[in-house]
C-alpha cells in the first residue's frame, strides 16, 4: 500500500508573519548570550521565555511602508494647502499658538529621543519579537517629531516663540521639566524604559498629554496640526498596545518582576503627571476656545478610563493604582490654576506669552472649578488691580525648583490650599527639595541618579548659564524680543491686530 | 491666459528656525534640513546611563569614527521620514509585482535544478544575514552622534528586515506557499560549514560597541557580498535561463545602489573632516583591512558552494570585489594597514 503524498500546507496568517518577523532569530554560538544582550539583567527583570510574547500588531516591511506612506501624502496636502492660502489667520486668535509653543519646545524633542530609544530596544531586548514591535515604533517616533516640525514651521515664519525650540528645549527652566523626564527614561535600563515610556507615557497619560493639543487645535481652528493629530493616531495606538503588551509580559514572566514593575509604575505614574502639570495650564488657560477642563479630562482619560478600567485588569497580576494618586485626584481642582499662575509670573524667562483670564474665562473658571476657583478668582482679582496701577506682575527673583520635576515649587498642600507644599530629604550631607511627596519617593529610591539632574536655577547660580543678570541669562536662552512676557501688547498680538485690520479694508493682494 | 487670484501677503518674519538661519543663512529650508539638523540634544544632560555610567546619554566618544561637525554629513537622498516611506513602499510594491508575476507563470518550478537547489541553499540563509544587519544599524541609530547619521541608519536598520523578508516572501513562494524552504535555510545558516564563517562574523559584529566600526565591518561585508551574490550571479542567471533568480536578485541590486549612496557620502564626510579626517582615516584603515580579510574568508566557502551548484565562478568574482573594494578605499585615502 502506498500512503499519497500530503499536499504541502500552506502558511496561516500569524505563522506566515511568525516566518517574516521572528523567524529570523537565531540562538548565537560564537558570543554568549551575555556578550550579545549586555543591557537587559542588571534591571533584576526575569524573562523565561521570550518566544511567549505575543506581537501586539501585524505589521510586514511592504504593509508599514505602503501605508506610512499614504498617511504622509495626505497630511503634506494639507500643510501645503494651509501655508499657501495663509490659514494661520483664521485660527482664534494668536494666542491660541502659545499652547503649540509649548509643543514644539516642549514635546516634540521628546518624540526624537523616543526614537532614539526604541532604536536601542530594537537592537537590545533579546526577543526578536518585541525587537521588531520597538522598530516600527522607532520609526514612527522620527515620524512624529518631523511631522510635528513641519507642521508648526510655518507658524514660525509668521509668529515669536518657536524659532530656536531645540536650543530652548536644552537650556530654558520650564522645558527642564520635560527634558529631565525623558533623559530619567534614557538613561534607565530597556526595561524600565519600556515601562516608563512605551506603558506609562504611551498607554497611562497619552489621552492626557496628547489629547488635550490636538483637541485645542481643532477648537481654535488650527488645522494643521488637528490633521497630524489624526494622522498619528493609528501609529499611536499600536504604540498602546506596545505598551500594553510590555507590562503583561514582563508580570507574567515571573512573580519577582511584579514589585519591580510597581515601583516603576509609582515612580512613572508621578513623572508623567508632573509633566501634565505644564499640559493642564495650557488646556485651561491657553486655549481662546476651551475644549474641557483639566478636571474633566483628568476624571475622563485617567479616573474612569485607567483607575476604572486598566488598573481593574491588572489586579489580576497584583499590581495596584500607582502610589500617590489620591493626591492627583486631590489636585484636580488645582494643578492647573496653580501651574499657570508660575508660569504667568515667569514668563519674561519663557518664549510663550501668558495674560489674564477675561470674563468669559472667568465664567467658565467658576462653573468647571466650583472648589478653588473662589481662592483662585482673588489672586486673579489683585493682578487685576495690579494692572489698573500700571504694574503688571512678574517674578524677578530665581524660583527654588524640585530636584525631581523640576517645577518651581509651587504646589500647595490638598488640606490646605493657601500652604506651599515643600518636603526635603538629605541625602549625603546635603538638603533636596521637592514639590510633593511623588517626588520625594522617587528621590528616595534613586538618591545618586538624581542629585545629577541639571536644575536650570542652580545652574544659574553657577554661572553655567551664560551670564548671572536676567537679560544675559535669556540671551543665553536664545529669547528674541516678542517671544516672552505678556500677550497683550506683544509683537503676536500686534501684528495679528494689523493683519486683521489689512483684510477688514480689503487691503488684499499685490498685483 | 492666468487669472489674477488674489491673496493676502504677509510679510514672514523669518523663513526658518535659528538654528538653520545660523547654519545656513536666512534662506528658506527645505523639509530635510528642518527635521534632521540639530535634532538631537548636544548639551545639558540630565541623568548617566545606569547601564554605562562612563559616557552621557549621548556622545561622539560612542565611536573612534568621528566628525568635528556631525551635520558635515548629510544625506545625499534627502531622507526624512515622508520620502523614505514613499520610496520603500514604490520599491515592496515592484517586488510583490515581480513575485506575483513569478507565481502566475510558475517562474519558480521552472528555475534549471542546479539554480533551485543555489536559491535554496545560498541564497535563502542570508535572511539571517540582513537580520544581522538590522541589529548593526539599530545600534548606529541609537548611539551614532548627529541625527544625519542615525537617521539613515535606522532607515537601513529597517531596511534590512525589508530585505530579510524579500527573501523569505520569496522563500516561501518558492516552496509553494509553505515555510519548508526557511526552515531548511535557517537549518544551514545554523550548522553548514559553509556559513560558519560568516555567521560568526555577524555575531562578533553584533557585540562591537563601536558603531562606527560595527557599521563599517558590516558594509564591507555588504560591498563584497551584494557584489558576489546578488549582482554577479543574476548577470550569470541571464545567461543559464534562471530568469526567476535574476528578478529576485536583482531588487536586492537596486536597494544596495540606493544604500552605498549614503555609506559612501559618510566616508567622504569622515576622510574629509579638515581636523579630525587624517584620524579617521588611520582608524578607518585599521578597520577596512580586517573587514576585507575576515568577509573575505566567511564569503569563501559560501562562493565555493554557489560554483558547486552552478559554475558561475562566484570564487573568481570574490577575489575581484576583494580587489575593487580596497581600490575603492585607496581612492578614498583610506589604505590598508
Amino acid at each position: 500500500m502506498t500512503i499519497a503524498p500530503k499536499a504541502p500546507r500552506k502558511l496561516s496568517m500569524k505563522d506566515r508573519y511568525s516566518a517574516l518577523t521572528r523567524d529570523l532569530e537565531w540562538d548565537p554560538s560564537y558570543v554568549s548570550t551575555e556578550e550579545m544582550f549586555p543591557f537587559t539583567s542588571f534591571e533584576g527583570i526575569k524573562i523565561h521565555d521570550w518566544s511567549k510574547w505575543e506581537d501586539p500588531f501585524r505589521l510586514t516591511v511592504d504593509a508599514y511602508a505602503k501605508y506610512q506612506a499614504e498617511k504622509d501624502k495626505r497630511l503634506y496636502a494639507v500643510l501645503d494647502g494651509f501655508a499657501q492660502s495663509q490659514g494661520h489667520l483664521s485660527l482664534t486668535d494668536a494666542s491660541y499658538l502659545n499652547a503649540m509653543k509649548l509643543f514644539l519646545q516642549g514635546v516634540s524633542p521628546l518624540e526624537y529621543q523616543a526614537h532614539r530609544n526604541f532604536a536601542y530596544l530594537s537592537r537590545h531586548l533579546n526577543g526578536p519579537g518585541p525587537r521588531f514591535a520597538s522598530l516600527c515604533q522607532s520609526l514612527d517616533e522620527i515620524r512624529h517629531a518631523q511631522t510635528e516640525i513641519h507642521t508648526l514651521s510655518n507658524y514660525n515664519k509668521y509668529y515669536a516663540g518657536f524659532h530656536s525650540y531645540l536650543h530652548m528645549h536644552d537650556r530654558v527652566w520650564y522645558l527642564s521639566v520635560p527634558k529631565s523626564f525623558f533623559d530619567d527614561a534614557l538613561s534607565a535600563g530597556p526595561f524600565e524604559f519600556l515601562i516608563a515610556i512605551g506603558f506609562s507615557f504611551e498607554y497611562l497619560l497619552t489621552n492626557l498629554l496628547f489629547v488635550p493639543f490636538m483637541s485645542g487645535a481643532s477648537f481654535n481652528g488650527d488645522l494643521p496640526t488637528m490633521t497630524f493629530g489624526f494622522s498619528a493616531q493609528s501609529d499611536e495606538s499600536r504604540h498602546m498596545t506596545l505598551g500594553l503588551e510590555a507590562i503583561k509580559f514582563l508580570l507574567e514572566q515571573d512573580p519577582d518582576n511584579v514589585p519591580i514593575v510597581q515601583h516603576w509604575i509609582n515612580k512613572w505614574f508621578w513623572r508623567g503627571y508632573r509633566v501634565t502639570a505644564l499640559v493642564a495650564a495650557m488646556l485651561d488657560y491657553m486655549l481662546p476656545r476651551k475644549v474641557m477642563s483639566w478636571k474633566e479630562a483628568f476624571e475622563l482619560y485617567f479616573e474612569q478610563q485607567m483607575l476604572g478600567g486598566l488598573f481593574q485588569d491588572l489586579a489580576y497580576y497584583g499590581i495596584e493604582p500607582p502610589k500617590h494618586v489620591d493626591k492627583a485626584i486631590q489636585e484636580k481642582e488645582w494643578l492647573s490654576h496653580q501651574a499657570y499662575w508660575i508660569l504667568y509670573q515667569f514668563s519674561h524667562a519663557a518664549a510663550f506669552t501668558t495674560t489674564t483670564p477675561n470674563d468669559e474665562a472667568r465664567e467658565w473658571f467658576a462653573e468647571m472649578y466650583p472648589e478653588s476657583w473662589p481662592i483662585i478668582k482673588t489672586l486673579w482679582e489683585k493682578e487685576d488691580q495690579n494692572l489698573a496701577n500700571g504694574g503688571r506682575h512678574f517674578i524677578r527673583g530665581l524660583p527654588q525648583l524640585c530636584q525631581v520635576c523640576q517645577i518651581p515649587m509651587g504646589f500647595t498642600e490638598m488640606d490646605d490650599p493657601l500652604k506651599i507644599a515643600q518636603r526635603s530629604v538629605i541625602f549625603e550631607g546635603e538638603r533636596y527639595n521637592f514639590c510633593s511627596d511623588g517626588c520625594q519617593y522617587i528621590f528616595e529610591h534613586e538618591p545618586v541618579k538624581f542629585r545629577q539632574a541639571w536644575l536650570p536655577v542652580h545652574q544659574i547660580y553657577q554661572g553655567n548659564c551664560g551670564a548671572a543678570d536676567l537679560p544675559g541669562v535669556l540671551q543665553w536662552y536664545g529669547m528674541q524680543p516678542g517671544d516672552g512676557g505678556e500677550y497683550l501688547g506683544s509683537v503676536d498680538n500686534e501684528n495679528w491686530k494689523t493683519w486683521h485690520a489689512q483684510a477688514d479694508h480689503n487691503e488684499l493682494g499685490e498685483d | 491666459m492666468q487669472f489674477e487670484l488674489r491673496t493676502q501677503v504677509i510679510q514672514p518674519q523669518r523663513k526658518t528656525f535659528q538654528h538653520l538661519i545660523d547654519r545656513y543663512g536666512d534662506r528658506p529650508a527645505s523639509r530635510y534640513e528642518e527635521g534632521t539638523i540639530d535634532l538631537q540634544a548636544t548639551a545639558n544632560y540630565h541623568f548617566r546611563p545606569l547601564w554605562g555610567p562612563e559616557k552621557e546619554i549621548y556622545s561622539p566618544d560612542y565611536s573612534v569614527l568621528k566628525l568635528t561637525d556631525a551635520y558635515a554629513f548629510t544625506d545625499p537622498r534627502q531622507y526624512y521620514y515622508a520620502p523614505y516611506v514613499t520610496a520603500r513602499a514604490d520599491m515592496h510594491e515592484a517586488f510583490g509585482s515581480t513575485l506575483s508575476y513569478l507565481e502566475k507563470r510558475g517562474m519558480f518550478e521552472r528555475l534549471p535544478g542546479q539554480w533551485r537547489s543555489l536559491f535554496a541553499q545560498v541564497t535563502l540563509p542570508l535572511r539571517h544575514y540582513e537580520a544581522a544587519g538590522q541589529m548593526i544599524n539599530s545600534h548606529a541609530a541609537r548611539f551614532g552622534w548627529g541625527t544625519t547619521i542615525t537617521q539613515c541608519a535606522a532607515y537601513a536598520a529597517f531596511d534590512r528586515v525589508g530585505n530579510a523578508q524579500i527573501l523569505s516572501r520569496a522563500g516561501i513562494s518558492f516552496a509553494g506557499g509553505t515555510a519548508e524552504s526557511l526552515a531548511e535555510a535557517k537549518a544551514l545558516w545554523l550548522d553548514d560549514e559553509a556559513f560558519q564563517g560568516l555567521r560568526k562574523l555577524m555575531e562578533e559584529t553584533l557585540v562591537q560597541r563601536d558603531w562606527g566600526i560595527g557599521l563599517v565591518t558590516l558594509d564591507v561585508v555588504d560591498q563584497l557580498l551584494y557584489a558576489v551574490f546578488f549582482t554577479h550571479l543574476d548577470d550569470a542567471a541571464i545567461g543559464a535561463g534562471a530568469g526567476s533568480f535574476s528578478l529576485v536578485a536583482s531588487h536586492l541590486t537596486d536597494w544596495f545602489n540606493d544604500q552605498r549612496r549614503w555609506v559612501d557620502a559618510l566616508y567622504k564626510a569622515w576622510v574629509q573632516d579638515q581636523e579630525l579626517g587624517a584620524a579617521n582615516a588611520a582608524e578607518l584603515s585599521g578597520i577596512v583591512s580586517a573587514a576585507l580579510s575576515a568577509g573575505e574568508a566567511a564569503l569563501a566557502p559560501i562562493a565555493a558552494k554557489a560554483d558547486e551548484f552552478v559554475g558561475a565562478d562566484c570564487a573568481g568574482a570574490l577575489t575581484a570585489a576583494v580587489a575593487s573594494v580596497r581600490d575603492k578605499f585607496t581612492a578614498l585615502g583610506i589604505k590598508e594597514s
